[in-house]
């Protein structure tokens, strides 16, 4: 190989004698850097394989194959529950987010800091009312489209074979997003919350064998107090954004393998 | 390019090694696969099954391919998508505005208040746990009983969540359609119905009915709903629409 860097590859060089807009321009020079370090284009050259695979040839739909090109599958409207419950959560993951900015879990304090923190967010905090107000109807709603979800998911016969797994999945989910639910009901430290909590308390104790130590573990402890709270905190802004996040992309990660269930 | 007529002494990249296996001395996929042992053998051995069994597949399917690839994911999918989804954060927003949470008294150990509960989907739960006076007494225990109140709420949490993952597993074959299943709908909607009068009993201090009547209409109103689903399904595979789905499950597609 010669030393000289003139030759096929001098790709600034051949940059220039394109005449290119500036957006395309930007994006070549940003790619040929990358490039040359990473070896971008030979995942990409991956990525598109992939890609092609999965989508050259789809198959025909149901709809297309029997001629039904006039019937409407009146459940349709309905498999958009699944992507409402997805929107639902990141708009809630956003609000909360900037809530965790203000919010203290602390049960110290009379009325505890936590509970003086939501107060400072509704009213003096700029657009902090709205912010609460739009996180609780995000969840709200979330649980909302995720109950109906899985009642679409029933009624389109859509759990059976191949898609067993993902119907225990989306137990799971179901689960965790009510767990996601009722640790951030706890967060405020108001009456309700205290009371919510403590009937998780005897909820756990009443469990035999594990009970005790999914009370210690849960909440801290068979009082409810700053130990609870800060529990409570770790697993709503910490533990479960992560691991239901996850869970989700894989969800609909399935999904996409597999494709919709069709109806018949 | 220079590359040809650079000699061997002028190169400035080393070379090659020359220790690089002649062709016919790589080992083949089938050998490479003898050579191993164990789980990584039988890897192997499957993914060239599989591969096999896909090939054998689509060999033997008439299933219809077509030639367009779909709609363009711009401008078609991406304005749709966007406007479903601007329309849907922007309900969430107006509601939120519209109907601003409270932040009731600050937690006081000290005083139970009236009411506890949890958010509305918790509902259904924590009504399971009011069960209660469904715990049975037992004779031999002199109307003591086998489990503590709570315990057998929890339990009841347990063999719902339970039935409902055991569900793939109770009910397969290829019936998408409720009409097809009259009994797994019916099944259902005694679920749903189940679910809100379930959630009922949890607030039941609120509704000013009698406990033993309400118990009752907990139980009694899925399956009145369930009947009537049945009812109404197979009514309907009279129609022509159950007709029609039967026909194209045994139809074959049209080349
Ligand atoms: C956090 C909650 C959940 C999210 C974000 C979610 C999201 C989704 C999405 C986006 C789809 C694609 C199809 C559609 O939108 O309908 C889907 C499909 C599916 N979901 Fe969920 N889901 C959730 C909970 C559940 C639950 C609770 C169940 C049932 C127990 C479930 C079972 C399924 C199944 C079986 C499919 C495949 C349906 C088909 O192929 O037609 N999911 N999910």
């Amino acid at each position: 190989m010669s030393l000289e860097k003139k030759d096929d590859f001098d790709h600034y060089g051949w940059l220039k004698t394109k005449d290119l807009t500036p957006i395309e321009s930007v994006f070549l020079t940003t790619l040929v850097f990358l490039d040359r370090r990473l070896r971008i284009v030979d995942y990409l050259e991956l990525l598109e394989d992939a890609y092609y695979k999965v989508n050259l040839q789809m198959p025909k739909s149901h709809t297309e194959q029997y001629d039904l090109d006039n019937k409407f599958w009146y459940w349709y409207p309905l498999y958009s529950l699944g992507f409402f419950s997805t929107l639902a959560y990141i708009v809630a993951a956003v609000s909360g987010a900037l809530l965790g900015f203000y919010y203290a879990p602390t049960a110290a304090g009379d009325p505890s800091a936590a509970y003086n923190s939501i107060e400072m967010i509704m009213t003096e905090l700029q657009f902090g009312f709205a912010l609460r107000s739009i996180h609780r109807w995000a969840a709200q709603i979330m649980m909302a489209a995720v109950f109906l979800h899985m009642l679409r998911v029933y009624f389109t016969g859509s759990y059976k074979e191949p898609r067993e797994l993902n119907w225990l999945l989306g137990i799971i989910l179901i689960s965790l997003s009510m767990v996601f639910g009722y640790t951030g009901y706890l967060l405020p430290w108001n009456q309700l919350a205290f009371w919510a909590g403590q009937i998780g308390v005897e909820m756990a104790l009443a469990t035999p064998i594990v009970g005790e130590w999914a009370a210690q573990l849960l909440f801290g402890g068979f009082t409810l107090g700053q130990a609870t709270l800060i529990r409570m905190y770790i697993l709503h802004v910490f533990v479960l954004p992560f691991v239901v996040t996850a869970l989700i992309a894989l969800h609909i990660g399935i999904v996409w393998v597999q494709g919709i269930a069709e109806p018949h | 390019m220079s590359e040809n007529e650079t000699t061997d002494d002028a190169r400035t990249d080393g070379g090659e090694t020359g220790i690089v296996a002649p062709d016919d001395e790589v080992p083949t996929w089938s050998e490479r696969k003898e050579r191993k042992a164990g789980l990584s053998r039988l890897t192997y051995e499957y993914f060239e099954r599989s591969r096999r069994e896909d090939q054998d597949l689509r060999n033997e399917s008439d299933y219809v391919e077509r030639d367009v690839l779909g709609f363009p994911t711009w401008p078609h999918e991406i304005i749709r998508n966007l406007s479903i989804s601007m329309f849907f954060v922007g309900m969430i927003v107006l509601i939120a505005a519209a109907l601003p949470p409270s932040l009731e008294a600050p937690a006081d150990p000290s005083s139970t208040p009236e009411i506890i509960l949890p958010d509305w989907y918790l509902y259904w739960s924590f009504g399971l746990l009011k069960l209660n006076p469904l715990n049975p007494g037992l004779a031999v225990l002199d109307g003591g009983k086998l489990l503590s109140d709570q315990l057998y709420g929890v339990l009841a949490n347990v063999v719902v969540v339970g039935a409902v993952a055991l569900l793939p597993y109770l009910n397969k074959g290829s019936a998408r359609r409720p009409v097809e299943q009259p009994f797994w709908a019916s099944i259902g909607v005694g679920g749903a119905v189940f679910s809100i009068t379930i959630a009922a009993l949890a607030v039941q201090n609120l509704i000013p009915l009698p406990l033993p009547l309400q118990l009752n209409i907990v139980f009694v109103f899925p399956v009145v709903a369930g009947i009537i689903t049945y009812a109404v399904l197979k009514t309907m595979r009279e129609g022509y629409m159950y007709g029609l789905n039967r026909r194209y499950y045994m139809l074959r597609p049209p080349k």
